[in-house]
């Protein structure tokens, strides 16, 4: 008889064209954090999935608190032996209350009436006990920001006394400081003995929290043990198959001559006064906390808000950008943060969401605009070869990747054509070390070709590892810029962190 | 960030429908400086009651789009619903009896879609195409292809009319308080109960609901029956004032569900909005026609005037909300 909460052995999951999972296991035990680490597309989400009952299992065993689970699991019964899980995308009613998601599907009621006061006072204890006090139970998740809605679906997944919790990348969306905060929670609940599944990309946080480790490859179940008995290298070697030399390469080339220039932007409540140059063949970070106004202010750029007042330049001249359209036409073009959302038409083809912004060009040289389908099969292989893509063809839905395969078709759509200035929001949310790495290469291979790449991104050990230069933002304005080569991650925080008005931009 | 009790008009929704009851307050004032008959009392007794059809689509019609989905067989099943009733009337049958049949095959219809779209997941506006094409054939089927005659008098058959459209308590048809009275159980339903809440969370996101463990197929049946109750009401009403059924009783009226829904500020893209404003989107709808019919508008110009009306009422919404217009931005 072992301790463990959870033992699933001999799991195998096969979707239509993919073999998700392969004969994997896992073992959890209780007031343990367990990492469950591999490549995008490794099937961790997979696994996590069956575990909650979301999916069914092909084959394999499951016992949950000694009770092994005959046939098939569903959510309400996951929940009811205390399994909860906060998913990868976040999954809230954007339309409903604080309290209303934290208790959707298990209200509480009166004589068949929603007891909102008792739901609210439940939720904001749930909260204080993560300690959030300051969120009103009754404002819409809609209002929140992403990092509050995460900390409202912690809170939601604790209320059902979760005694195994897992947490797939809760970090991909937080603030450092929420991150920290969360961290504390899983501490907390690390204490009272909860069995946590911790799954990240972001490998440099892991030692703070993690107990144990299990890796994944393929769909296939590698290795698992303690944390402290691997290196991080042999981690990624065993996730990735072989060996990662260089996590952040970053490359030089000789600084060209001055093409986008932003003059006192401002847009909306979160781009104040903002300036800056963009410069051929450098890469320039923006960094700040989460909701500082890097999003905003590229979004301004590429003219997807209004803007309220400021000039753009490019290559010197005025340029006029009312809209996306026009600004892709001149070459400013920008892979949005929030993939889902604002990145992919999930239910096109990846075939599709490739060609879609490109449609001009594979159209060209018809009068009747008929799409030239050699042309297009020619923009698809570039995207699939340069970013490896693990796909089961190019005519999959592009809802039906792996998160980080997602982000993939994203960064492949703006490879197709020739760009000068490419804005990539947080291009490596979700993705694993490998893919990182890759996109890294991409960047550094636009770069020898002249384009000015910018890249917004919230993780510290990226901005310094990939950038020449780095613009700090804070609360939408600029409030430094800094060297990644001599500056500590202490002086950015410093610059992420100046909230006076009137900070002065140095 | 503050906590204390939120203001009323910060509350999801109580703007649009504030916005709708204004407008119906700006109509009825230009009306009656048009025509002043608009204000007399029994031009108003019998506008209320016209409302009611258009209030009763509306309640069903709301209810689908709040979750996210569409019904278009609410026209359809109110003139089968006429039809039904006034075919076994006619044929001898018990009032009472002739109503609860008629109950049964309108509910019937509701379960359908919500079969078709809740566990097929047929687009809704498929599946109830289907639907609605479907029970204006039984409508004409019931009764061979022709309306049925006059339902006549007598007994329960009085007692129906008047309780229906012709009797009132004082200056209300019992018509208006018996939609009043349904329009207070399913806004109740909608605001105070889990399943109201559940109807909501299908809209604003279904999977984000479904993965909470609310039962989608369930929820979805839910609405789409209480929109084929809803038009079974109107049907009966329809066919109380006509004291006959005709086989194109409903004409439409998915439409009207849908214009009556929006204007009083409910989403079609689902997750939002309130039934209370479904009263004042219905009263826009009925005021319109007899406003313009007072002030001797011909029917061509009537229908112009009121399609460009209910598509301003929405696009001044719209622009409400997105701040274009009424300053007033939200502070974060
Ligand atoms: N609903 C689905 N339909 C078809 N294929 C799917 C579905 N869900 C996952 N897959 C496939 O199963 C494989 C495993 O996906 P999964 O989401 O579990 O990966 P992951 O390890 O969570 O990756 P990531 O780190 O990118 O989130 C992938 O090849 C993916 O394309
Ligand atoms: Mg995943």
């Amino acid at each position: 008889m072992s301790d463990y909460v959870v033992t699933m052995e001999h799991v195998t999951k096969t979707f239509p064209g993919v073999k998700a999972l392969d004969d994997v296991q896992l073992h959890l035990l209780p007031g343990r954090v367990m990492a469950l680490l591999g490549e995008n597309g490794a099937g961790k989400s997979t696994l996590m999935k069956i575990l909650s009952g979301v999916y069914t299992r092909d084959s394999g065993d499951i016992t949950i608190f000694g009770q092994k689970i005959e046939g098939d699991l569903n959510t309400k019964q996951a929940q009811a032996l205390g399994v909860a899980i906060i998913h990868q995308e976040l999954n809230m009613c954007q339309h409903l209350t604080v309290a209303a998601n934290m208790f959707l599907g298990r209200e509480i009621t009166k004589g068949g009436r929603l007891d909102n006061a008792e739901m609210n006072r439940q939720a904001v204890e749930q909260l204080a006990k993560l300690g959030i006090h300051d969120l009103d139970p009754e404002e819409s998740v809609g209002n929140l920001t992403v990092g509050r809605q995460q900390m409202v679906e912690i809170a939601k997944a604790l209320l059902i006394n979760a005694k195994v919790l897992v947490m797939d990348e809760p970090s991909s969306s937080l603030s450092n400081a929420e991150i920290v905060e969360m961290f504390r929670i899983v501490r907390e609940l690390k204490a009272m003995g909860t069995a946590i599944v911790y799954i990240s990309h972001r490998l440099q946080e892991l030692h703070h929290i993690v107990d144990d480790v299990t890796i994944m490859r393929d769909g296939k179940y590698i290795t698992e043990g303690k944390f402290e008995d691997f290196t991080m290298d042999q981690i990624i070697a065993n996730m990735v198959g072989h060996e990662v030399k260089n996590q952040f390469p970053r490359e030089t080339v000789p600084k060209g001559k001055k093409i986008l220039e932003v003059k006192h932007l401002n847009a909306g409540k979160m781009v104040k006064d903002v300036s800056f140059e963009v410069f051929e063949g450098e890469v320039l970070g923006f960094s700040g906390l989460v909701g500082a106004g890097r999003t905003e202010t590229m979004r301004a750029i590429f003219g997807a808000d209004r803007k309220d007042g400021g000039e753009i330049l490019l290559d010197g001249k005025p340029l006029e950008i009312t809209n996306p359209g026009s600004s892709i036409r001149h070459g400013v073009v920008l892979a949005p943060e929030d993939r889902k959302k604002e990145g992919l038409c999930t239910k096109l083809t990846i075939r599709d969401n490739i060609a879609l912004p490109n449609l001009d060009i594979i159209t060209a040289g018809s009068l009747t605009g008929k799409i030239n389908r050699k042309i297009e099969n020619e923009m698809i292989e570039k995207g699939k070869s340069s970013l490896t893509i693990k796909m089961s063809g190019a005519d999959a839905e592009a809802g039906s990747l792996s998160g980080g395969n997602q982000q993939k078709v994203v960064v492949a759509k703006w490879l197709a054509r020739q760009s000068r200035v490419i804005i990539f929001d947080e291009p490596t949310r979700g993705i694993d070390v490998a893919a990182k790495v890759e996109i890294y290469d991409i960047i550094n291979e636009l770069k020898k070709h002249g384009v000015g790449v910018i890249i917004v991104s919230s993780e510290l050990p990226e901005v310094m590892g990939i950038s020449d230069r780095i613009i700090v933002m804070c609360n939408g304005r600029i409030t430094g810029e800094v060297d990644p080569r001599h500056t500590s991650e202490e002086e950015i925080m410093t610059y992420a962190t100046q909230f006076g008005d009137h900070a002065a931009a140095s | 960030m503050e906590n204390k009790k939120r203001s009323f008009l910060s509350k999801p929704g109580v703007a649009s429908v504030l916005t709708a009851f204004i407008g119906v307050i700006v109509l009825m004032v230009i009306f009656a400086m048009m025509n002043p008959n608009f204000i007399k009392r029994n031009n108003l007794m019998s506008l209320a009651r016209s409302i009611c059809p258009y209030l009763l689509v509306g309640i069903g019609q709301g209810i689908v789009c709040i979750t996210g989905n569409i019904d278009l067989s609410i026209g359809s099943v109110l003139g089968m619903s006429a039809m039904i009733s006034a075919t076994l009337v006619c044929n001898g049958m018990n009032v009472i009896l002739a109503i609860i049949i008629d109950l049964i095959a309108c509910l019937l219809v509701g379960l359908s879609n919500g079969v078709l779209v809740g566990k097929f997941k047929l687009p809704p506006f498929i599946g109830t195409l289907g639907t609605m094409t479907i029970c204006r054939g039984i409508a004409q089927l019931v009764n061979n292809n022709y309306n049925t005659g006059d339902i006549g008098t007598g007994g329960l058959k009085d007692l129906f009319r008047d309780t229906f459209y012709y009797g009132r308590v004082g200056y209300v048809y019992y018509g208006v308080v018996i939609c009043l009275i349904i329009w207070a159980i399913f806004w109740y339903l909608m605001s105070y109960t889990a399943t109201g809440r559940h109807i909501y969370a299908i809209g604003s996101n279904v999977d984000a609901a479904r993965l909470s463990g609310v039962d989608v197929f369930k929820t979805t049946t839910t609405a789409y029956v209480i929109s084929a109750f809803c038009s079974f009401m109107a049907g009966l009403i329809t066919m109380a004032a006509a004291g006959m059924g005709s086989m194109q009783a409903g004409m439409s009226y998915e439409m009207y569900g849908v214009a009556a829904a929006v204007i009083g500020g409910i989403s079609t893209l689902g997750g939002s909005g309130l039934l209370v404003g479904v009263i004042a989107g219905a009263s826009v709808w009925a005021i319109l026609q007899n406003g313009l019919t007072l002030a001797n508008v011909p029917v061509a110009m009537r229908n112009i005037i009121i399609g460009i009306i209910v598509v301003a009422c929405v696009l001044f919404d719209i622009m409400r909300r997105s701040g274009m217009i009424g300053a007033k931005k939200k502070a974060a």
